[in-house]
């Protein structure tokens, strides 16, 4: 039996040692907004938060995260309550397939709580992890960059349940 | 993407050929006689399409596939229009299969070759302009007043003053009969079509609670994984699955047409399961092929006198106005379409009852496959179409969901079948490689005077009506199929032209002598249309030369292509728009630029790319893209769709290679099969050059200009011509 603190909530599975966290949390929690692309952590489609920064989960067995704090985009916001980063994402229209935007929304947040107004190189550096076949960067550099230069990325903190650390400069 | 992998020349060719009668006497009445939509209590559906709630809620039933491209939006934007109701207002479904469905110019329910938003402009405009007709005679008997008097805001009829919901009117417009020819609205009086508005799946898709077939679970569920051949066509000689019975959760393995399913109570233990199979495969003969062989097949055929071909003037002559000629030859690899979402599908059977959840590019093959495998009557079978993570033309091939109803049959259990990503790569359909060879001489004023063009490669058409056939005639004997099937290959060597093969290779620019010829070698990869299909490589070899002729004529490239485009106004007037654009760039020391145009999909684009070169590496950091694609519809969409053109152009122009080791793909994943990233993606700016013509296609345009756009701006920083993609430096 392994526990984890999943979105908030604490939850045991009895799942082999060995399933990524993926499979855990898509077919036993049934939360499917984090997707499978590759599944050798080459994509990023998968992305989660452990402890509050970002993490491909399709190759972390579940026994990596016992005891830990595992976020997903179902805990980052919701259409009522949205994260300012999924605000961005549907006011510049950035999705289209929209398969791998969950996994680029949590690289970007957990980005954003660790360098609250990165510069273009640093936001590269932070999403290069994440494929999009569909070809939406633009708008994701330009989703992200809005969310640094508002400086509402403060948001982050108060929507994932560990933050590592403070933002500096931003009223919550 | 050409959503049947077929241009509608190529299929109509060999329909016609092998028995259209047949073919259309059969689909006709596949449902029975019962409509498309049944209504809700108190509720009214006039046609296929629209569906008005007790509740004032409009619905609307999407009869295209949404694979990312934006159709759903786009379409819902139409009927809003005419309807006169908000867009976020409307709620969209994904239409079930049904012949009202049917893509008005293909054969088949299908989505594909960058067609909806032309097919369906006028149609589904009218639909819904004379649902709200009916409304209005209604609610005018209703109110005791003149239709004349009433007008329409926002879901509501206007009378007098006071608003009165459209759903107050349904039970009187049930007695009436619908209207036709309701006349639409002038362009000057759009609220909707034309503005720039957020899609109704965005929020969807930002919140993870978008639900894509890979999300799909029903109860009782048990998850398959299949081993396949690694080698197309190959099949199981020797099969040890003792190991695999022996692991945690699974509960079946069975032998299917395509190879071995493993059967387990979750996708993990599946996936181990598959891993410790032992099967020795019987090869096919493509397993005696490489990357080297093919390419020297089709160079010596090349040199043959093989080949279809059509002229227009007379190359001869041609030539001998010529001041200048140069012959090159022009290489294109195998590529796969990877989308983001890999292959899947939920097969339920119960009860003399199937039900599919799938997304696809074609829900009404897919109900066929699933009729087929199954041996149920096609009106016994429920399709959910679901988003699609991305298509480009993959999700028209749908031998998943055969096999899927091939594991739920042989186990009597709901299937979800998931492909890997190896399986999408190593076991998929491919875009046809190709040698291409150009001929063409220029006159002293900068004018082509022949243009003389070869395609060497395999053929889409037959594997297109492959991947059709089986599950448009579910009834038809596989014997029969495969008739047709040898057929139409026959019929492409030698007899047809492949149009996915060739189109765009001689087109665009005035060429007065003309002429094509295709050769057709066929290894066995299996191929499928990949996002713009031939134009994907046939734009790189035409638009390179165009801009090696230019040099050749000592003109600058805007120039020479103009001098050649006096019978293309819409392509001149998108290269003169880049040409515009490029004066207002600054343009840093050591990039470049280079510009290329392309029409495909009626609509027509130029682009301009600025390169750099960093060591070996070549770098692309912005690309100005205009485009004439007809009246607009949503113009941010647009822009979406060529700004991802680009990028999945730029991902084959610089990284995209299918190698063949003996018949099987090197590739497996995202580690050696390259995909941009964001730090490697350009700026776009996208001009939108509107005409009044009909809407033209914006899915696919954008991807043909990019890699000579890169290609040309890469001559220009390094002296290099490049004749082969992936584009590599010397």
């Amino acid at each position: 039996m392994i526990e984890f603190i999943l979105n908030g909530k604490v939850v045991q599975t009895d799942d082999e040692p060995d399933t990524p966290l993926l499979w855990v949390v898509r077919d036993t929690f049934k939360l499917t907004g984090s997707k499978f692309g590759c599944g050798i952590a080459k994509c990023g489609a998968c992305t989660m938060h452990i402890d509050g920064s970002a993490q491909q989960t399709c190759v972390l067995p579940i026994t990596a995260v016992a005891g830990k704090t595992v976020t997903t985009i179902e805990g980052l916001g919701t259409p009522d309550n949205l994260h300012p980063l999924q605000q961005a994402w549907v006011e510049q229209g950035v999705p289209q397939c929209g398969y791998c935007q969950s996994g680029q929304i949590m690289s970007a947040a957990s980005l954003l709580t660790d360098n609250p107004n990165p510069n273009e190189a640093q936001l590269e550096a932070a999403m290069e992890r994440n494929i999009c076949r569909c070809g939406c960067y633009p708008r994701i550099k330009q989703a992200i960059l809005s969310v640094a230069e508002q400086g509402q990325s403060g948001a982050v903190q108060l929507a994932t349940p560990v933050a590592a650390k403070a933002p500096e400069g931003i009223q919550s | 993407m050409s959503a049947i992998k077929l241009s509608r020349r190529g299929f109509l060719k060999a329909t016609g050929l092998i028995g259209g009668g047949l073919l259309i006497g059969y689909v006709a009445t596949p449902d029975g006689n019962s409509p498309a939509v049944i209504p809700g209590d108190g509720a009214m559906a006039p046609n296929a399409f629209i569906q008005l709630t007790q509740d004032n809620q409009i619905i609307f039933y999407s009869p295209r596939d949404e694979m990312g491209q934006g159709i759903s939006m786009g379409l819902a934007t139409l009927v809003a229009e005419e309807l006169d109701v908000p867009v976020d207002k409307i709620q969209v479904e994904f239409a079930s299969v049904h012949d009202d469905y049917r893509h008005p110019e293909y054969w088949v329910q299908g989505t594909g070759g960058s067609s909806s938003m032309r097919v369906h402009y006028l149609p589904l405009r009218q639909v819904a302009a004379d649902t709200r007709a009916l409304l209005l005679t209604a609610a005018a008997m209703d109110l005791g007043v003149a239709a004349e008097s009433l007008s329409t805001e926002d879901g509501y009829i206007l009378s007098n003053g006071t608003g009165h919901r459209y759903s107050d009117f349904i039970a009187t417009a049930q007695t009436l009969e619908l209207p036709s020819e309701t006349p639409l609205k002038a362009k000057a009086d759009f609220k909707y079509i034309g503005k720039d508005m957020t899609r109704i799946d965005a929020l969807a898709k930002s919140t993870g609670t978008a639900i894509f077939g890979m999300d799909i679970a029903v109860p009782d569920m048990y998850y398959a994984m299949v081993s396949r051949s690694p080698v197309a066509g190959g099949t199981v000689n020797n099969l040890d699955d003792s190991a695999a019975r022996a692991m945690s959760g699974v509960t079946d393995i069975v032998r299917i047409d395509s190879g071995v399913a493993v059967v387990a109570t979750s996708f993990w233990k599946a996936k181990k399961a598959v891993a410790a199979l032992n099967i020795i495969w019987d090869q096919p003969d493509l397993a005696n092929f490489s990357n080297g062989d093919i390419r020297a097949d089709y160079q010596s055929a090349l040199e043959s006198d093989r080949g279809t071909t059509e002229t227009e003037g007379s190359i001869t002559e041609g030539l001998s106005k010529a001041s200048m000629q140069v012959r090159r030859d022009y290489w294109t690899p195998y590529l796969a379409h990877t989308p983001m979402e890999p292959v899947n599908a939920v097969v339920k059977i119960s009860d003399g009852k199937a039900e599919l959840w799938a997304g696809t590019q074609s829900p009404g093959v897919a109900r066929g496959l699933v009729a087929r495998h199954s041996g149920l009557s096609v009106d016994n079978i429920t399709v959910n179409s679901l988003f699609s993570g991305g298509g480009f033309g993959r999700r028209a091939q749908l031998s998943h969901i055969a096999e899927a109803t091939q594991v739920a049959v042989a186990t009597n259990k709901t299937i979800k079948l998931v492909w890997t990503r190896e399986n999408d790569l190593q076991n998929g359909w491919f875009r046809q490689a190709s040698i291409m060879q150009l001929h063409a001489g220029i006159d002293a004023e900068g004018k082509v005077t022949a243009w003389d063009a070869t395609r060497v490669g395999g053929d889409l058409a037959p594997d297109t009506l492959a991947g059709v056939l089986p599950g448009e005639l579910p009834r038809t004997p596989k014997l029969l199929n495969d008739l047709m099937l040898s057929a139409t290959e026959n019929l492409y060597d030698g007899w047809l032209i492949d149009s996915g093969g060739v189109e765009g290779l001689v087109s665009d620019y005035d060429f007065p002598n003309k002429q094509l010829r295709h050769i057709s070698v066929n290894h066995g990869l299996p191929l499928a249309a990949w996002r713009s299909v031939g134009h994907s490589f046939t734009a790189f070899a035409k638009e390179t030369l165009m801009d090696e002729l230019a040099e050749m004529a000592g003109l600058n490239s805007f120039e020479f292509r103009r001098r050649n485009l006096q019978n293309n106004p819409r392509l001149l007037g998108v290269l003169e728009a880049v040409e515009q654009g490029l004066k207002q760039w600054d343009i840093p020391a050591g990039h470049h630029i280079g510009i290329s145009t392309h029409g495909s999909f009626q609509s027509f684009v130029a682009q301009a790319a600025e390169v750099s070169i960093q060591g070996s590496k070549i770098r692309v950091h912005r690309v100005l893209c205009a485009i004439d694609c007809g009246a607009v519809i949503n113009p941010d969409i647009v822009r979406a769709q060529i700004e991802g053109g680009i990028m999945y152009g730029l991902t084959a122009a610089l990284y995209g290679d299918i190698e063949i080791e003996n018949g099987a793909v090197k590739q497996s994943n995202f580690h050696d099969y390259k995909i941009l990233r964001i730090n490697e993606a350009p700026a776009v700016d996208v001009l939108i050059v509107e005409t009044e013509q009909a809407p033209s296609g914006v899915g696919e345009p954008g991807l043909p200009p990019i890699a000579p756009a890169v290609a040309n701006a890469v001559y220009q920083a390094t002296g290099q011509r490049l004749y082969s993609m992936p584009l590599t430096l010397a």
